[in-house]
């Protein structure tokens, strides 16, 4: 069943003759809007109209198309909010409390230093190919996960560490080796990057993932790709058959929705427009200056955030300038987080406090230590010896204090962030240039730290290994780090067997990055959608990609 | 038949210039696309990671050899993957060409339509105040940024009097705003081309035995005047072409329609040289396809062409 653009005008319509349901529809988007969803909530539907209703078609507007469906690169956007739907994971995560429960898992054992992981399957599950979701396909999705396949063109993924092999000790039962402790792994079961897969699809290469075959993509979950246009849409269609929710959803079966419509619409004011004037349901990433568009329009907005190392400025102290401490204490000290999120973005963007967000596993508190204190700056900037010159900006043996910070095209508002941090940071003397380029000149200058000395980036996953992916030298190296102290530290974060211990080091990690003023956390990162208020149950995972399995429209 | 053979072997060797530039400038370019695919540091991969893939793809070998590959590759019709997805070249531009040709085809006639009745609107206009309006009116044409246009047609047309749906619209609903946006700079130099023709040729001796037979200004100008006014005008719609193509990039964007245009941004954005080129060698065929049919069909409109040809 399909609903037409005219039906859901008259729809709009509707709402907003109701008053009432205007005004229940406001609260609960301002609420997901006001509190900077400190509560993590997993769904928009505080304020649910009734019953759940099944069937229709749900459009949502996408700001880009994906660039492949293969789970371990689900890192991207559009790729994730695909495979978050297409497919079904071993272990749930709760994206409001982190914490795991069965899902195609009806159980599993660790042992004591977490190198070996077993998992009981549940039964009766099924691809949307008809072939089982047993065992031996597991154990094949974990060996491509794990491992990689250079032929087939799979990398191994980022999210499983120090992976060796699987066995299928029975038809129901598998058990995954490691090689070192390697405790983030469940955590890694539960994400996207492992959503499983049928034997069949693994048995293609990486092209096989490739735009143009999402049909062919086939998992276990609520949806199902049906239809694929190239860089424009996508349809999904709900699985009737589908009966293995996560143990802790109480929606068990089918989804609500028939079917979910991914439509490919990159201006930002077009989705803005067709939100606010009927022609879609839901729209992703909508900019910050356009949220009070949406709320006024008394549409729903939602925040949720992406809850893993916060969207931060990383100081790359191989650079001459850069390698003196003090240059940098001073420079972490210039940036007034505070002043970027009340000048660029709202409240959805809270103010870091710490190199992680308040929400992800790990969290501690460095608000005094990061705090803006221009005075100190400068002071710490004099005894480093270098001078403010005639044009307010500081020099040192003729060199002048002259930095360069990368635009990021994925994180929101990157430009105006710079702009902004370059204008607090002339305040003390320094000088920064925004590098804007192409993606062939980014690529190459993000890698050499005399090209840039400051490089903006964040990352979303909610397992304490999170640290490690972004500041180890092996993995995203947002630093270009030489430093082995720092290595070493992000290693026993990921190589921990120990509960305790593994967030002991997590914090002793995220207290060197402080010391050593390594990093200018700016915001906590959220993912912002709007959608019209008839949408119920718009839901969330744990790194804010979309799940339609809840969701259904009360009208 | 020389002269047909010989424009045929030009063309091709316009295709082939286009195809070997495209290349060298491609590589040029800093980065490639296997560095801004797979280097990103948000794949988390590592140096030997990527070294194996960078030899899966066959970036690892010389230029001569990546390019005699992609040149033996074009020349069997194999035009290669996508380095950015994986996506074969030929379905990209396979699921691309029909709604840019249509676009652009549409935008064209339009953009013609729109210059003549400007042209004529100038010419005939009793009033000399809306002579000048209308003689003006390409220039403001030609400088409105088609990203702009399309954005307030949008919204106007369908966010605030909810006339048009931008979203999912019908195949024929799809078109109006989006060849609207096109036409009109398009419409602007051939406009301006026209007007000029027109006020030549009515400056010349003939046209003015012509009105002395009696003929009114109507008839000349449709008899007379425009038969050898147009000819200026067929020839810039041929170099419009790259108009066309430039102005799909932008209104494929905003109008979040998948083309040939939105398919150049995305290939450029990530340098993949593959889509890329086979985008290029499109667009050169295009090029020498319209220009070659634009020469045919010249001699028919101005038989003095003829002999030129003939001889």
């Amino acid at each position: 069943m399909s609903r037409t653009p005219s039906g859901r005008r008259l729809a709009g319509l509707t709402a907003v003759v109701s008053a009432t349901a205007l005004l229940a529809a406001c609260g609960s988007g301002g609420d997901a809007g006001g509190s900077g969803t400190s509560d993590g909530s997993a769904s928009g539907t505080e304020a649910a109209a009734g019953e759940p209703i099944e069937g229709g078609e749900l459009l949502y507007l996408e700001y880009q198309p994906y660039t492949t469906l293969y789970p371990p690169q689900s890192g991207f956007y559009p790729n994730g909010a695909l495979i978050a739907n297409i497919t079904d994971r071993l272990v749930y995560q709760d994206p409001e409390t982190l914490e795991f429960s069965p899902w195609i898992a009806t159980d599993w054992t660790v042992n004591a230093d977490a190198t070996e992981y077993t998992f009981n399957l549940r039964d009766g599950v099924t691809f949307s190919d008809g072939s089982p979701l047993d065992a031996e396909v597991v154990a094949k999705n974990f060996d491509a996960y794990g491992l990689g396949d250079a032929e087939a063109g799979f990398p191994v993924s980022e999210q499983i560490n120090n992976y060796v092999s699987s066995e299928v000790v029975d038809a129901d039962t598998v058990t995954f080796r490691f090689s070192a402790p390697s405790p983030g792994f469940l955590q890694a079961t539960s994400a996207n990057g492992a959503g499983l897969l049928s034997s069949d699809t693994l048995d293609g290469d990486l092209d096989a993932y490739a735009p143009g075959n999402g049909t062919g993509v086939v998992g276990s979950g609520p949806f199902v790709i049906a239809e694929e246009t190239v860089g424009t849409e996508i349809l999904l269609e709900a699985r009737d058959d589908y009966d293995w929710a996560p143990a802790e959803s109480e929606h068990q079966g089918r989804a609500y929705l028939d079917g979910v419509r991914f439509s490919v619409t990159p201006e930002d004011s077009v989705r803005i427009g067709a939100l606010t004037s009927g022609q879609t349901d839901v729209i992703r990433y909508v900019q910050a200056y356009d949220e009070a568009q949406v709320e006024q329009a008394g549409l729903q907005l939602f925040a949720p955030q992406t809850q893993g190392v916060n969207n931060s400025l990383s100081l790359r102290f191989t650079n001459g300038i850069l390698a003196d401490i003090d240059v940098r204490k001073a420079i972490v000290a210039g940036v007034n987080a505070q002043e970027v999120v009340d000048t660029v973005f709202t409240p959805n963007y809270p103010v870091a406090t710490g190199i992680l967000s308040h929400t992800a596993l790990g969290y501690v508190d460095h608000e005094a230590e990061l705090a803006y204190d221009p005075d100190e700056a400068n002071r710490l900037l004099d005894e480093a010896g270098w001078t403010l010159g005639s044009d307010g900006i500081r020099e040192k043996d003729g060199q002048k204090l002259t930095l360069v910070a990368s635009e990021a095209k994925p994180q929101p508002l990157s430009r105006d962030t710079l702009t902004l941090v370059a204008q607090q940071l002339k305040a003390i003397g320094v000088d920064l240039q925004i590098l804007a380029a192409d993606s062939g000149t980014y690529a190459e200058a993000i890698k050499d730290p005399d090209q840039v000395q400051l490089y903006h980036s964040m990352v979303g996953r909610t397992d304490l290994d999170v640290i490690k992916s972004q500041y180890a030298s092996t993995n995203r190296d947002a630093n270009l780090s030489d430093d082995a102290e720092l290595d070493r530290l992000l290693g026993l974060v990921a190589s921990t067997a120990d509960p305790a211990a593994r967030l002991q080091a997590s914090a002793d990690a995220q207290q060197y990055l402080v010391d050593q003023a390594y990093v200018i956390p700016l915001f906590e990162e959220p993912q912002v959608y709007g959608a019209q208020d008839y949408v119920q149950g718009f839901g969330w995972d744990t790194v804010a990609r979309p799940v339609f399995y809840n969701t259904w429209l009360a009208q | 038949m020389t002269y047909a053979l010989g424009r045929v072997a030009s063309a091709a060797g316009v295709l082939l210039a286009a195809f070997t530039v495209a290349f060298l400038l491609l590589q040029a370019l800093p980065g490639d696309a296997v560095m801004i695919r797979f280097e990103n540091p948000e794949l988390g991969l590592s140096a030997e990671q990527i070294a194996s893939v960078r030899e899966s793809y066959g970036a690892d070998v010389g230029l001569l050899a990546q390019y005699w590959h992609s040149l033996s590759g074009f020349l069997g019709g194999d035009l290669g993957f996508s380095v950015a997805s994986g996506a074969p070249v030929r379905t990209l531009l396979g699921s691309a060409i029909p709604s840019t040709l249509l676009l652009a085809g549409l935008g064209f006639v339009v953009a013609a339509l729109l210059a003549a009745a400007l042209a004529f609107g100038a010419i005939l206009s009793p009033s000399g105040w809306l002579a000048n309006v209308l003689r003006s009116l390409p220039s403001l044409f030609v400088s409105v940024p088609v990203f702009w246009l399309g954005i307030v047609l949008i919204q106007i047309f369908s966010f605030r009097l909810g006339l048009i749906s931008v979203i999912r619209p019908g195949p024929l609903e799809a078109l109006i705003l989006p060849v609207l946006t096109l036409a009109v700079p398009i419409s602007a130099p051939m406009a301006q081309v026209l007007v000029r023709a027109i006020d030549d040729v009515q400056a010349q001796p003939f046209i003015t035995v012509v009105r002395s037979k009696g003929a009114g200004e109507a008839w000349i100008l449709l008899r007379n005047v425009l038969r050898n006014a147009a000819l200026p005008a067929l020839t810039i719609a041929g170099v419009l072409l790259g108009e066309l193509i430039g102005g799909a990039v932008v209104t494929e964007t905003v109008f979040a329609r998948f083309g040939v245009g939105r398919l150049t941004a995305d290939a450029l954005d990530a340098q993949d040289i593959p889509v890329l080129q086979g985008i290029v060698v499109l667009a050169a065929l295009a090029f020498v396809v319209v220009n070659l049919l634009v020469d045919l069909v010249a001699p028919l409109i101005d038989p003095r062409l003829k002999r030129r040809v003939h001889a």
